[in-house]
């Protein structure tokens, strides 16, 4: 029973928050899901599979494009948003086959290398809407009912962000996260044991890019509009500073990571703009927030916030004990 | 004919920039086992400082030699940040330099602003059998090629450099000798950070830089850098020749599309031969 409390939280908390919200903080609440979902994907992959991707934006432009590109084409909305996970899986699946050879810092720059040639081809394609971008992607719609305003965006990303985290969830107790786990400790005693590491490397670099690419597509529908200028590698460095914050290898981390680091940048965001403040403050302070923060967090709190305030509440209930 | 000369030098002059980059990565990754993301941001930092130093009447020389003093302080902070604390694993500090990184944009840009940045080199046009190109190139490479071979005497041949090449063959045993290994990670980052600088003092006025040029520069950095093995300073610099003469020649003939695809593809199969030739599992490496 217990271990259900926290997904009821998490549901309870995507349900009612949004309605509470003021107008103006609904589009941050949009992006925060949205940025927690790719974030559990990457968390998986960095926490389970002993994978670094800097190239995680690069899955999200993926899905964000096939959404948009199907719903301009004419394909219903929902049909578009179903296809993004699925073609951003089947592109990570591609691209995963020769480079998950690779391992630590060569498999960084090569998730790197695979985002920047994606810009590059998504700024020169004419038929993606070039370096411009794609516009007059129509706005989703279910069964008829067109989702207008932000409340309905932040359903659909709270949605989907409750569908990546039951799936990572049941992953990880599942006999192939056991396995994964095993193998991001030491790859010889896992493939000594009988896990067959090289396709669960895989299959989590797909799933990870399938949320990636889900997330992508509720974003296409939410702003409308897609330009490569959109998926920086800055992006990607976002993704990872926020499972690095969280603590890698929990369900609760990425989430806590999201959160903490998307409501921190707005809150510099909301200070820099304030008059009187230079017009470069917003970005300095964005940048200054995930460089320290990073820093700090991998040197002070090399597992996270969640293991980090997990331990510190088990001792303090060891000492009142 | 004189198209191709023109191109080659071109992408001689282009090249020899990465290689800096690129042995600035050597340097440090020999001694530290660290790729060090933030060795772009010591090329833009040093190339923003040197324009800034010319704007204000600093005349050329002293400008570029601060630049790449600045390149060698930062490059030493950075690695007292990355590699100071003892027992920092080599992943983490490769995640570290890359926040690091991420700082030096909002410092670049409370400094020096988003704007691009540039600043005149040598002037003029050479002729090279019939192909005319830009005199800066060849300063480039002029520049570039006896900083390699005092490279390679000093790590050879003085004592310093000698404990550097002592730390990069087998830490342990260095250590046992009596060399301070955390001293010398420190030395080979100043050093990494002084390289960056000369890179990106060299290469503005032919490429201008803003605050986020350092994407660029890395990953070409590492793209010759990995050709050997991260560890081989002069096969980094024909791995960065290499790079740039591609990237111009793919850039000539190709009408200018393509030619970031053609260096980081070339990366790419570099490393996925690597590693299908030493096998997948490499334990020690972490």
């Amino acid at each position: 029973m217990r271990r259900w409390i926290p997904a009821g939280l998490l549901i309870a908390v995507l349900a009612l928050l949004p309605p509470l919200l003021p107008e103006r903080h609904l589009a941050t609440f949009v992006l925060l899901a949205l940025a927690a979902t790719v974030t559990v994907g990457v968390s998986l992959l960095m926490g389970y599979a002993g994978q670094v991707s800097l190239g995680q934006a690069s899955f999200y432009a993926i899905g964000a494009y096939a959404a948009g590109l199907l719903a301009v084409h004419g394909v219903p909305p929902l049909l578009g948003l179903l296809a993004a996970p699925v073609i951003a899986a089947v592109a990570a699946t591609l691209l995963g086959a020769p480079l998950l050879r690779l391992r630590g810092h060569h498999l960084a720059f090569a998730t790197l290398a695979v985002q920047l040639i994606l810009l590059s081809l998504l700024a020169q394609a004419d038929w993606a809407g070039g370096a411009i971008g794609l516009q007059g992607i129509p706005r989703l719609s279910i069964g008829g009912f067109e989702l207008r305003a932000d409340l309905g965006y932040a359903y659909a990303a709270g949605s989907v962000l409750l569908i990546a985290v039951l799936i990572a969830r049941n992953v990880i107790e599942s006999r192939a996260g056991r396995g994964m786990r095993a193998a991001a400790t030491s790859e010889t005693a896992a493939a000594a044991s009988g896990v067959a590491i090289g396709g669960y490397r895989l299959a989590v670099f797909a799933l990870s890019a399938a949320f990636a690419g889900l997330a992508g597509g509720v974003y296409a529908f939410y702003l409308g509009y897609l330009a490569p200028g959109s998926f920086p590698v800055l992006l990607s460095i976002e993704f990872v500073v926020m499972a690095v914050v969280g603590g890698l290898g929990t369900i609760a981390g990425p989430l806590v990571g999201a959160g903490v680091i998307v409501l921190l940048v707005q809150l510099l965001n909301t200070l820099g703009t304030q008059p009187g403040m230079p017009g470069y403050a917003p970005a300095v302070l964005s940048y200054a927030v995930y460089a320290v923060i990073l820093v700090v967090c991998v040197l002070y709190l090399p597992k996270g916030l969640v293991p980090a305030a997990r331990s510190a509440a088990g001792k303090l209930r060891r000492g009142s004990a | 004919m004189s198209d191709l000369i023109g191109y080659l030098v071109t992408g001689l002059g282009i090249g020899a920039g990465f290689a800096l980059v690129a042995s600035g990565l050597v340097a440090i990754y020999r001694v530290t086992r660290v790729v060090n993301f933030a060795q772009g941001a010591f090329a833009v930092l040093a190339a923003m400082l040197t324009a800034s130093l010319l704007g204000a009447g600093v005349p050329h020389g002293l400008a570029e030699l601060g630049g790449v003093t600045l390149g060698a302080l930062t490059g030493l902070l950075v690695g007292a940040v990355a590699v100071g604390r003892p027992g920092t694993s080599p992943g983490t500090s490769l995640i570290v330099t890359l926040g690091l990184g991420v700082l030096a944009y909002a410092v670049e840009i409370v400094i020096w602003g988003d704007q691009p940045r540039s600043y005149p080199g040598v002037p003029g046009v050479a002729e090279l059998a019939g192909a005319r190109l830009q005199a800066h190139y060849l300063l480039i490479i002029a520049v570039t090629v006896p900083v390699f071979a005092l490279m390679a005497w000093f790590f050879t041949r003085t004592d310093p450099g000698r404990a550097l090449s002592a730390c990069a063959s087998n830490r342990y045993a260095a250590q046992v000798v009596g060399i301070d290994v955390r001293r010398m990670g420190l030395l080979a980052f100043t050093l990494g950070g002084a390289l960056g600088g000369l890179a990106g003092v060299l290469t503005t006025p032919v490429q201008q830089v803003t605050f986020d040029s350092d994407v660029a520069l890395i990953v070409n950095g590492f793209a010759a850098a990995v050709l050997g093995g991260l560890t081989r300073p002069v096969v980094a610099l024909a791995g960065g020749l290499l790079l740039g003469v591609a990237q111009t020649l793919a850039a000539g003939y190709g009408g200018g599309a393509y030619q970031v695809e053609v260096a980081l593809v070339l990366m790419l199969t570099v490393m996925i031969v690597q590693a299908a030739r030493t096998g997948p599992v490499a334990e020690t490496a972490r």
